[in-house]
């Protein structure tokens, strides 16, 4: 049988990775699977959840519902490469910590990830737009309230 | 960022209170920072060698028997390295179940051709890619001789009633008839289903006889006894390595078949086999809530004071096995009541056997008594707030024994001023803005307090950090920080410097993490290590012909933000590590328990930690012990579109002391928000054609968003109670969801006039009545 694999060049956190998968591979899959970057969640595998929500050209994107072959030559960003490289959290981050913004902490990096690009979007004017703009990423511990303040606070720490 | 004030250890329950990142301060999660970045190693992200990818495949009938299963085209795919069906699976040995009992000593199959619920597990196929597995297992042919099944509780007749679960008092059907005011309704709830964003599933990998599995588990000691007794192999043989857990709320605490299978799936190829369970598999791997109905007559005076209750409940169940959720649990001890009766049926349907989700039994019973109680404020003309006070309850009534701490009057009060109750109008229908109505709700919660013996190992290192150590598990209560609160506390070190070791089975054993006891239980058994450990070290440092402080002749010496020093000597005394290294000692161990002094049996030990036998009731002792709330609740409902949607709410909560208010405020607010969902959007639906449930996935089971939820207020009102735990808490989970639904239930009566007492409260539900 033929090879089924296709070779890709994976851009991820600022590092190029070669890689031979198969073409249905998803995003989400070969960051867990192929890369140890398990930080990214897969709490559904199927768009509904936003665990999995990593940043694809600096834009969320569920990487669940991504190929891997989708995003080459496109720079893909996941909870791992949101602090510094000398460790330092991004603001949304520290947000969450002081704001118990996350009890299992499954949804998390997923929750960070859209609030990073929430804020950058523009959408965390009022606490009513960060709600709405937060509603694809659930939390089954029911962290919300927290989040929201987390959000509020990272928006007005970025400005 | 930590100080820690000098003070006398008194070496009790008093100890703790108040100093920087002690137990009762705001300290944030210690485990936050490998969540935040994503780097806290959850079950399936364990990367073995080799490692193979198990697939499931489920049912499309819920009932009758597999007939043939073809396998040729799935073998024949790309990868494809095992397919494993009912007729070569592995048979294991069945095991001991969580009540401690062995239904049989049979074998135990996992898979099997014998059909009772649509999405049970049929086959397995284990490749060498996921999308290899996912592939093969499409081409699974399976044909199935069909039987008539019961798809759930309506039309499945009146089932049996469990015996241990009746309780009376007085004459309930006479005083009932003889009331002047009668009010019966029937309130129901639906199937709903835990989904923890971390979906079920595992890695499991064998050495010759040792079986190790990275699997997500509220309670590894059970579950690893249950693999022992599976695979027949020693209880030590089995390691389950659980370190974070996403979410669980009642539903990881049981291997399931699935775990069996994988277990299978490694020992048949000999590498290691992950399993992941898809989530619309997770709706039918491991059963949430049952369905419920009960009927609850009030018999009463034109003053609105009980004379009856007479509460009739039921549950589904699965044909093979029995779950009772507990529908009158609440019913007995929310009010005083001189006559009282209850009744629960079990019902068996084709359904995978229902399971614990957040407050099981409490959390239904809640809703029926106190939307029951609400009816009655209405028919007798009164203020729902005040007929709780009128008949509120001064004792178990059922026990006849004295409550431990209820704080649910000055829970009433506090929630009553924050929300501003007093400005409500009585009347329904007479509050709106604009097209919403408005509806203000009250209800009340509890939940029993639950205690099982625990043990922690306290462990002071060469460099005068320290250590603990449980098999107890952390998905999100917050163990991992109270413990080492705990810890700091009784050894007066920065809480930086202690480190928790949790969820190993390698660990010092744990009960299960559920019903709400770890907290009281893990921080008992972690005070009293640290502070054998204390004794120790103080011991040492007083007696050691090397300590400095030997020449003393001192009786004892102080700690404080980790020195040690005599009491009155100004000096600045020397650190731990070094008086450790003075002495030669590379640490100071402690492992303590919190059985009782002559229970060293290792038979009774092991049962304590593997079977809720040893829980002991609520009632178990002098009084009754019971965690309690009251949740005031405003919604808004569009008048023309029948939409609900919760605008505010403000709890007042009664768990005892509060180990650390900001994690205790998070899980209280987490149970509040589970709470509006189960009320306004959860229910499992089935397809009465075929048992399927249609909407297994999260886009179609709706669980609330980040937009359902408003601000939520929650106010602690309670004490400490050193008669439920040694260090004052009662349980804070499970409590918080408790009443919601029917406050919010309540507040959509207030709101429209429209009595809704089937959960969820759906628009057309509103739009029809």
């Amino acid at each position: 049988m033929s090879d089924p694999t296709i070779s890709m060049q994976l851009e991820v956190n600022q590092r190029v990775h070669t890689l031979r998968l198969e073409p249905r591979v998803t995003l989400l899959d070969a960051l867990r699977e192929h890369l140890g970057l398990t930080g990214t969640k897969k709490g559904c595998d199927q768009g509904q959840c936003g665990a999995c929500t990593v940043h694809v050209d600096g834009a969320r994107v569920l990487a669940c519902l991504t190929l891997a072959a989708q995003v080459q030559g496109r720079p893909v960003t996941t909870i791992e490469g949101l602090s510094s490289n000398g460790g330092d959290l991004h603001p949304v981050q520290a947000a969450f910590l002081e704001h118990d913004a996350f009890q299992c902490g499954y949804c998390t990096p997923g929750q960070i990830m859209s609030a990073v690009a929430c804020i950058r979007e523009g959408h965390a004017g009022s606490d009513a737009e960060i709600r709405e703009y937060m509603s694809g990423n659930l939390c089954r511990c029911g962290a919300y309230p927290n989040i929201v303040v987390a959000v509020r606070q990272a928006a007005e720490d970025l400005r | 960022m930590t100080v820690i004030e000098t003070r006398a250890k008194r070496g009790d329950a008093s100890d703790g209170t108040g100093a920087g990142g002690t137990l009762g301060t705001r300290l944030s999660r210690v485990e936050g920072i490998v969540k935040i970045k994503g780097a806290a190693p959850y079950a399936l992200e364990h990367r073995p060698a080799n490692l193979a990818h198990a697939v499931l495949v489920q049912t499309t009938i819920a009932a009758g028997r597999v007939r043939a299963i073809d396998s040729a085209a799935a073998a024949a795919a790309p990868g494809v390295l095992l397919i494993i069906t009912p007729d070569n699976a592995l048979p294991l040995k069945t095991a001991t179940n969580w009540l401690g009992v062995k239904p049989s000593e049979g074998p135990y199959r996992p898979l099997t051709g014998d059909i009772t619920f649509y999405g049970q597990h049929v086959a397995a196929v284990v490749a060498e890619t996921f999308e290899q597995a996912t592939e093969a297992a499409a081409l699974l042919n399976i044909t199935y001789d069909e039987a008539p099944a019961i798809p759930s509780l309506d039309g499945a007749g009146e089932g049996t009633v469990v015996d241990a679960l009746s309780a009376d008092w007085g004459d309930a059907a006479g005083a009932l008839a003889a009331a002047p005011v009668r009010i019966e309704h029937e309130y129901r709830t639906p199937r709903e289903y835990n989904v923890p964003i971390e979906p079920h599933g595992l890695i499991a990998q064998w050495e010759s006889d040792t079986l190790t599995l990275w699997e997500p588990s509220q309670w590894i000691d059970f579950m690893a006894r249950t693999y022992a007794e599976w695979f027949e192999i020693p209880f030590d043989n089995v390691r389950i390595i659980s370190p974070y857990v996403g979410g669980g709320f009642g539903s990881k605490g049981f291997a399931y078949p699935h775990g069996a299978i994988a277990a299978i799936a490694a020992k048949m190829l000999g590498r290691a086999v992950k399993l992941a369970v898809t989530r619309p598999q997770t709706f039918t791997a491991f059963g949430g809530r049952a369905e419920t109905r009960q009927t609850i007559a009030l018999g009463a005076t034109r003053e609105g004071k009980l004379l009856s209750i007479v509460h009739r409940s039921a549950n589904e169940t699965s044909i093979k096995d029995v779950w009772a959720e507990r529908c009158g649990t609440v019913t007995g001890i929310m009010y005083a009541t001189p006559n009282f009766s209850s009744r629960h049926s079990i019902v068996p349907v084709n359904t995978v056997t229902p399971g614990a989700l957040r407050a099981p039994g409490e959390n239904p019973s809640a809703f029926a008594i106190e939307c029951a109680i609400d009816e009655l404020a209405y028919e007798v003309d009164m203020d729902p707030l005040q007929i709780r006070l009128l008949n509120y309850t001064e004792k178990d009534q059922h026990a006849n024994k004295p409550w431990s701490t209820r704080q649910l009057r000055e829970a009433y009060a506090a929630g009553a001023e924050a929300f501003g109750w007093s400005k409500r109008s009585p009347k329904p229908r007479s509050m709106r803005d604009g097209r919403q109505l408005i509806g203000w709700g009250v209800a009340a919660g509890t939940y029993p307090v639950r205690r099982t013996a625990g043990q922690a190992l306290v462990r002071i290192l060469a460099d005068g950090t320290v250590e603990v150590a449980s098999a107890g598990i952390d998905m999100g209560q917050g163990t991992y920080t109270i413990l080492a609160q705990t810890a700091a506390g009784a050894l007066d070190v920065p809480v930086d410097h202690v480190t928790v070791k949790l969820g190993d089975s390698r660990l010092p054993s744990a009960p299960v993490a559920g019903g709400s006891q770890l907290a009281n239980l893990m921080t008992a058994a972690v005070h009293k290590a640290a502070h054998a450990a204390r004794e120790e070290l103080i011991g040492l440092a007083l007696n050691d012909p090397n300590s400095p402080f030997q020449a003393l002749q001192a009786n004892t010496l102080v700690i404080a933000n980790g020195r040690i020093a005599a009491p009155r000597d100004s000096g600045p005394g020397i650190s731990i590590a070094d008086l450790l290294r003075r002495i030669g000692r590379d640490q100071i161990e402690a492992l303590r328990d919190t059985f009782a002094e002559n229970a060293t049996n290792p038979d009774d030990r092991f049962r304590n930690f593997t079977t809720i036998t040893t829980m002991r009731a609520p009632t178990d002792g002098d009084y009754s012990m019971h965690s309690w709330c009251a949740h005031f609740i405003e919604v808004k409902v569009d008048e023309d579109f029948g939409t609900v949607r919760v605008s505010r709410v403000v709890s007042a909560l009664d768990s005892g002391r509060l180990y650390n208010p900001k994690l205790a405020e998070s899980q209280w607010k987490g149970g509040i928000i589970m709470g509006i969902g189960q009320a306004l959007l959860e229910e499992g639906v089935v397809d009465r054609r075929n048992g399927r449930v249609v909407n297994n996935n999260l886009g179609d089971y709706l669980i609330a968003t980040n937009a359902d939820i408003p601000d939520i207020q929650v106010i602690s009102v309670g004490i400490p109670d050193h008669h439920a735990s040694a260090l004052g808490g009662k349980g804070v989970g499970e409590l918080s969801i408790v009443g919601v639904a029917p406050a919010i239930a309540n507040a959509v009566y207030h709101a429209t006039g429209k009595r809704i007492r089937d959960l969820p409260i759906t628009l057309e539900k509103v739009l029809q009545h």
